[in-house]
């Protein structure tokens, strides 16, 4: 049987780093993945990450990959064994995968399991109909077989699997007709979130799948609305035509080969499900045995990264000696501070309760805001939640971007330093960076774009200037189209001023005229054809088309209909009548009311 | 706007707007419309858009079969789909005293050739199982009676007026009424003036106001009443329900949403006295008891509007005869969008022959008041 120093199992970022901190340790060491190449979740991301400039941030999933498997193969201490799918871990430490066909064995010093998570499963009824997937099975057959499963779907989960998955969708050019989310809130990052609004899909909040429907695939699904006891409320019940439903309703850690290897394992749900008792430096409850990344708790490349590195040196250092203590620490201190923001709650008291303590950031998160100078090319950065990322710090070449040490701020711009050269704006994962310049003497504006939609628009070809919701609301004239090589391009176009905080995103415009007011589904021709028959009065053409009538009270389309009768009657919107806002101001429940008010 | 006018109609709703109407049907030219606002601006676009038959007058039993005609031949009349639907009216009775009422009314409509049953519980139950029917002891159902949008209704009569050659002035208020030697010679606004010997008062909630300016004391006022509206579900409730003893009605819009009211315990007098949150306080515990599916129902928009009020809730449709020619159809006390065809028709059958032809409405004139024992129209909410 052959005998390695280092067994890793599993050949995600947690692995490959892993291997790569240990043979730069000149531990010899093997890693068994079992698939045909290595990169774990990473080979199916095609967009860029969120995280420290420092571990590849802004890099895309599958480049970071490639970069560590390019730092694998120069190691001569580190053996690939692709297609090895490991069944058992045996007493002393032997280590059974089979391949082609076949049952191997190895047997070795210290093993590290870093065997990522599985994708939940949600049962309803139909939920084994041909054509529900998971979302991960979505991405590796669009991403790494460019097989496309379907035409139409529907996303279970806003998390940001789901979401990403979304816009991945969208950019294989498939249409999503909406994200179900049973909770009151978007699981994933905003500005994730807001990737996919802007692009017309629109997220159900409060909502769940009730069926799909089919004979032999889905044809369609059912879903509804949910009370705050997740029951279905009859009567809001609909129905989307779809051929494709993706869940991504969160991942759980596959525990099962460290729990073979007799590591105890505990049911931590903040931290993903069941998971192995860890100490801080990765050793589990069998001092031969670590793990690392999702296996631990489910979070990001990042930290699986810096847990796999942490886990190989403490290795290493049982192995072979090594003085790896000062390295520990600094890679301890960068984990801390990763997990110091708003959006690392969930995993500190996960950790707490396996009583591992994350120290209270030393580092404060500044967020102060900083003069805007009003008629300059320069980036406008809607980057508002606290989450662990400084790539556009990272990328400015004239220091106009502000983090600081806490890399959970949110950046801040100095517009006096900024030249709009772009390259922030290219470089942000979350795309949530544009270019702004307002042009008063025409009552302009001009708007740069993250756009990694193909076929590219070209210079003076006029598109639809939709909302960060998705919606129509002017047209735009394409100014500029600057290429980039990593695919995020920027586009520039020019439309009224007045709507420079609305209009987030351009769009081709379609044969079918597009939608103004999303509640009531009105379409600009609509409108259009209503004011052409001589109503002229806003409440009048509200009144026949339903618009701004909806549930969110016109909020996101007033001002487009607005724009839409000051463009056909030459009025300008400051002098037309805007209607009366009148209560509630968000739709609120029967329920809310029932027992009469509570005087305060 | 024109200069001269056969007929001047001061209010621009869907009693107005459907006085036009007929006017142009009839033939008659330079008809001019004053509206001060939009179109819908005033009780019509905020009414709840009931059709309803079963009313204990028997003039107002007439009235509205007679819209219920006209309503069937919108569509084509007018030439706008106004979402009109035949899904009922369900009426419930909480005690003995009530149903026996009930059972006078039906005799009633019943008289006048009305379609209309007392149904028992255990009926209204097998037809809206959904309903929680606590307390009822039972009801009755008209089945013709229905509901329509009454917002496009009032514009659909303003764009056919438009096409026929009605001068149509929105945003144009009428400032007062050019009376001389009790001869009506001309209509002031606030864009100008219009030569006319003849004027209609159709402005709803100040009709008590443009009565005063031809020098008409004309006993209406307005108070306030609250309504709602919730989000859209699927299709589940046919009918307009109304409880007088709870004090609501309800309905389902075929856009599927549900409107709702009651009438306040102390209304607020006047014309757009904005709204309460004691309104949705007291709407809540009644209808998510009789309507439980409606507890977690969003409520998206509540409002208000003037009803405005006759001292027997009945309209006051009648000519002055203390000047020539200044005539008034006012005081629809709640219930005026589902009687416009109806008095549309009469009015401009008033204004071209002096009377109304197609249906006899001579006790709606001013003086049934005078010194007499009112008699109210009881089926109000
Ligand atoms: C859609 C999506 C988007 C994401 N976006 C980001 C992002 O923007 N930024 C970020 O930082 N993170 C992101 N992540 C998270 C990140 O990809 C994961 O946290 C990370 O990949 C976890 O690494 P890992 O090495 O623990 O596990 P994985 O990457 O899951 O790798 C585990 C490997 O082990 C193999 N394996 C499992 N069992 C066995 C066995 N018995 N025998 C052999 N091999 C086995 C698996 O096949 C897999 O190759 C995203 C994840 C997804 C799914
Ligand atoms: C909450 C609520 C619910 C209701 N529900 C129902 C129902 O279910 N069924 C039903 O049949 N009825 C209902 N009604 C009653 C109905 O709305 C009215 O009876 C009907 O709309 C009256 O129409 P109108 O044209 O007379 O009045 P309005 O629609 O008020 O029109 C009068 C117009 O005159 C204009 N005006 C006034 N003064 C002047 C001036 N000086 N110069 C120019 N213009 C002027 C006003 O701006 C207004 O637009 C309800 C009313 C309310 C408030």
């Amino acid at each position: 049987m052959n005998l390695y120093q280092a067994v890793i199992i599993g050949g995600g970022p947690a692995g490959m780093m892993g291997a790569i901190t240990l043979g730069n340790h000149g531990v010899k060491t093997i890693i068994l993945d079992e698939n045909e190449s290595i990169g774990g979740q990473l080979v199916k991301q095609t967009h860029k990450f969120f995280g420290d400039h420092a571990h590849y941030a802004s890099t895309r999933g599958f480049e970071i990959a490639q970069k560590l498997d390019e730092e694998i193969s120069k190691n001569k201490n580190i053996e690939v064994e692709n297609n090895a799918t490991v069944i058992g871990i045996y007493p002393n430490n032997t280590v059974v995968y089979t391949k082609d066909g076949q049952e191997h064995k190895i047997q070795a010093k210290k093993i590290l399991i870093a065997t990522g998570a599985m994708e939940k499963q949600l049962p309803f009824i139909n939920s084994d109909l041909p054509g529900v997937y998971g979302a991960g099975a979505v991405q590796t057959l669009m991403n790494e077989y460019g097989i496309m499963p379907g035409k139409r779907f529907l996303i279970i989960g806003s998390g940001n699997i789901g979401l990403i998955l979304a816009y991945q969708l969208i950019q294989a050019g498939v249409e999503v007709r909406a994200i179900v989310e049973a909770l009151g809130k978007v699981g994933g990052y905003d500005v994730h979130a807001n990737k996919v609004k802007r692009l017309g899909v629109p997220i159900l909040l409060n909502h769940t799948i009730v069926k799909a429907i089919g004979d032999e695939s889905v044809q369609g699904a059912i879903i509804a609305k949910i009370d705050d006891k997740f029951q279905t409320i009859p009567g809001t019940e609909r129905e989307m035509v779809v051929d494709t439903i993706a869940i991504s309703v969160g991942l759980t850690p596959l525990t099962e080969l460290a729990e073979q290897a007799g590591c105890k394992v505990e049911f931590i749900p903040e931290l993903g499900g069941y998971v192995p008792i860890r100490d801080e430096r990765m050793r589990t409850t069998n001092p031969d045995v670590f793990i690392a990344g999702d296996l631990s708790s489910i979070e990001e490349a990042t930290t699986a990264m810096i847990e796999g590195k942490i886990a190989a040196l403490e290795m290493a250092r049982d192995i072979n000696g090594s003085d790896t203590k000062e390295e520990i620490e600094e890679e301890l201190r960068t984990l801390a501070l990763f997990r110091s923001g708003p959006k690392s709650v969930k995993i500190r008291s996960g950790l707490e309760k396996m009583g591992i303590k994350i120290s209270i950031p030393t580092k404060p998160i500044i967020n102060e805001k900083k003069e805007d100078v009003i008629g300059k090319l320069r980036a406008v950065l809607e980057c508002d939640e606290e989450i662990p990322c400084n790539s556009c710090e990272a990328s400015c070449p004239f220091g106009a971007i502000h983090i600081g040490e806490n890399l959970n701020s949110t950046p801040v711009l100095d517009a006096e330093k900024c030249t709009g050269c772009g390259t922030c704006v290219n470089a942000c994962p979350g795309l949530a960076i544009f270019m702004m310049k307002e042009n008063e003497e025409e009552s302009t504006v001009t708007l740069g774009i993250p756009y990694e939609l193909l076929p590219l628009p070209e210079k003076g070809q006029k598109m639809w200037g939709l909302s960060k919701e998705g919606n129509y609301v002017c047209d735009v004239t394409v100014e500029r189209v600057v290429k980039y090589p990593n695919k995020t391009n920027i586009v520039y176009a020019k439309f009224p001023i007045e709507f420079k905080d609305t209009v987030r995103h351009f769009a081709f415009p379609k044969k079918e005229s597009p939608i103004v007011c999303r509640c009531e589904e009105v379409s600009l021709e609509q409108i259009e054809k209503v004011i052409d028959s001589g109503v002229t009065d806003f409440e009048e053409i509200k009144r026949l088309t339903r618009v701004t009538m909806g549930p969110c009270g016109g909020k996101n389309c007033k001002l487009v209909v607005l724009g839409i009768l000051s463009r056909k009657t030459g009025v300008p919107i400051s002098k037309l009548s805007h209607g009366t806002s009148r209560p509630p101001v968000k739709p609120v429940e029967f329920s809310v009311f029932k027992k009469g008010g509570d005087d305060k | 706007m024109k200069s001269n006018a056969s007929v001047v109609i001061i209010g621009g709703g869907i009693i107005g707007t459907s006085i036009a109407f007929n006017l142009a049907k009839l033939g008659v030219k330079d008809v001019v419309v004053f509206e001060k606002s939009y179109i819908s601006s005033g009780s019509t676009g905020r009414c709840g858009g009931g059709i309803r038959q079963q009313w204990t007058s028997p003039m107002n039993v007439r009235l509205a079969m007679r819209s219920v005609e006209l309503f069937k031949r919108f569509k084509e009349d007018v030439g706008m789909d106004i979402e009109y639907y035949q899904g009922g009216y369900l009426l419930l009775a909480y005690d003995e005293k009530e149903m026996a009422d009930f059972e006078n009314n039906v005799k009633i409509q019943k008289n006048e050739g009305l379609d209309v049953e007392l149904v028992t519980p255990k009926e209204i139950h097998e037809k809206f199982p959904f309903m929680d029917l606590e307390g009822v002891v039972g009801g009755t159902w008209c089945p013709s009676d229905g509901h329509a949008n009454p917002q496009i209704a009032n514009i659909a009569y303003a764009l056919k007026i438009k096409e026929m050659g009605v001068d149509l002035n929105t945003h144009t208020e009428v400032k007062g009424i050019d009376v001389q030697n009790g001869k009506i010679v001309g209509v002031e606004t606030d864009k100008g003036y219009v030569k006319t010997n003849v004027v209609v008062n159709a402005a709803g909630g100040f009709s008590h106001e443009v009565g005063k300016m031809a020098g008409v004391d004309i006993p209406t006022y307005s108070e306030r009443h609250q309504i709602l509206v919730t989000e859209a579900i699927n299709h589940v409730l046919d009918p307009m329900v109304i409880s007088f003893k709870k004090n609501y009605y309800v309905r389902q819009t075929m856009h599927g949403s549900f409107i709702m009211g009651q009438s306040d315990k102390e209304p607020a007098r006047g014309n757009d006295l904005g709204h309460t949150v004691e309104f949705l306080e007291e709407m809540a515990p009644k209808m998510v008891h009789d309507f439980p599916f409606m507890n977690h129902l969003h409520i998206v928009r509540q409002w208000s509007g003037a009803y405005n009020v006759s001292p027997d809730a009945q309209p006051i449709i009648d000519e002055a005869d203390n000047i020539s020619r200044f005539i008034f159809a006012v005081g629809f006390s709640g219930h005026g969008f589902m009687l416009a065809p109806a008095v549309g028709e009469a009015v401009a059958e008033m204004v071209v022959y002096g009377k109304s032809k197609t249906m006899d409405i001579s006790n709606l004139k001013m003086e049934r008041f005078k010194g007499k024992k009112i008699s109210k129209e009881r089926n109000v909410v």
